[in-house]
């Protein structure tokens, strides 16, 4: 029960940090696009790589909970 | 399945679950989704050899399609991207057929029902074979493997180690253990991402296949559809960077040097192999 609570703690709390990070890294991609709508093909790879990193934090998060609803 | 029993509703294995035993050796469903989605690859490849034509029909060119767009973006990151196109293409489209092979239908829900501890639980036949840890770390370790590979082949084993140590030589004791962790955090990065994705999303379509099995569910498929594209290019763009890094980690020398050893490369495809000849061969003012 404990874990159960923990685990949703662990997610919920582990996903603001991500959330805010990933509305920031969008919003400007975002704008730099309406900025230079021909930059695209450019923006493309750093902005899936930022979002990849940014994410990561969320899914240890994830992690974090289902070790603590399966593991321990 | 009844209600009443607790979690038995939607019934979650963070593992894969073993199918039968070879031997001492498990063979669990992820391994047959592994194995479908190397069928498909298989199939794919020999379809688009067999009836190659210079001008490509529709199917060919729908196969092209992923191979072409992701050369296109392996060619632009380096001037070596010939060295390791085939492996950043093998993740890309292994992973991509892996996470779609997991929205098919009946790949969760067909299989054996288990006795497990007094409650019957269903073993799927088939699971994705992304959404089990030992794939994706098995892709991890060989992304790693071959960047590690690549940065000694690149700047030396000694100048790896010295990338490792850091600039300011006296700072070492505290440099290099971050150095050394920051490096095999990739390595825990780049697996546990991958599995995180593809399994909150097989855990989020049961969930939702579960509380509303008409309209629902198929909502959350696309948006699955779109994220097993998505990390199958986040895996490989990643490990791409990585590779394009300790490459360019011999370029270090200075922030003017970056240009002039680029035109080198066209004319001296071997000059990295040998960091003293590159001295050389340009007018650097210390080396």
């Amino acid at each position: 029960m404990e874990g159960n609570i923990a685990a949703g703690l662990a997610i919920g709390l582990g996903a603001i940090g991500p959330g805010i990070g990933l509305g920031i890294a969008v919003s400007k991609a975002m704008e730099a696009l309406g900025r230079n709508p021909d930059a695209a093909g450019q923006i493309f790879v750093p902005y899936i790589l930022g979002i990849a990193l940014t994410e990561a934090i969320g899914i240890y998060a994830l992690v974090i909970g289902l070790l603590l609803i399966f593991v321990a | 399945m009844p209600e009443e029993e607790g979690g038995s509703l939607i019934h979650v294995s963070i593992k894969a679950e073993p199918l039968f035993h070879i031997g001492p050796f498990e063979f669990t469903n992820s391994m047959v989704g592994a194995l479908l989605a190397s069928i498909v690859l298989l199939l794919a490849a020999w379809y688009i050899t067999r009836r190659s034509a210079l001008v490509p029909a529709r199917v060919q060119s729908l196969l092209e399609l992923p191979i072409e767009w992701m050369t296109g973006i392996i060619a632009g990151s380096s001037t070596r991207w010939k060295g390791y196109v085939a492996l950043i293409l093998g993740f890309f489209l292994m992973i991509l057929v892996a996470n779609w092979i997991g929205l098919l239908p009946g790949v969760g829900t067909v299989g054996l029902l288990h006795e497990d501890h007094g409650e019957t639980v269903l073993i799927p036949f088939i699971r994705p074979a992304s959404a089990d840890l030992n794939f994706t770390l098995g892709l991890a370790i060989v992304a790693f493997g071959v960047f590690v590979w690549w940065g000694i082949r690149v700047n030396g084993a000694a100048g790896y180690l010295k990338e490792l140590v850091g600039e300011p030589r006296y700072m070492a004791p505290l440099m290099f253990p971050i150095h050394l962790i920051s490096e095999l955090s990739r390595l825990i990065s780049l697996s546990m991402r991958l599995f995180g994705n593809v399994f909150a999303g097989e855990v989020l379509l049961a969930t939702m296949v579960a509380l509303a099995p008409i309209v629902v569910p198929a909502v959350f498929l696309g948006l699955e559809a779109v994220f097993g594209f998505v990390q199958a290019l986040v895996f490989s763009l990643l490990a791409m960077t990585y590779i394009t890094l300790s490459i360019a980690e011999h370029h270090a020398g200075g922030p003017g040097h970056e240009n002039g050893h680029e035109g080198e490369h066209e004319e001296h495809p071997n000059v990295e192999q040998h960091p003293t000849d590159a001295a050389s061969v340009q007018v650097q003012p210390q080396s």
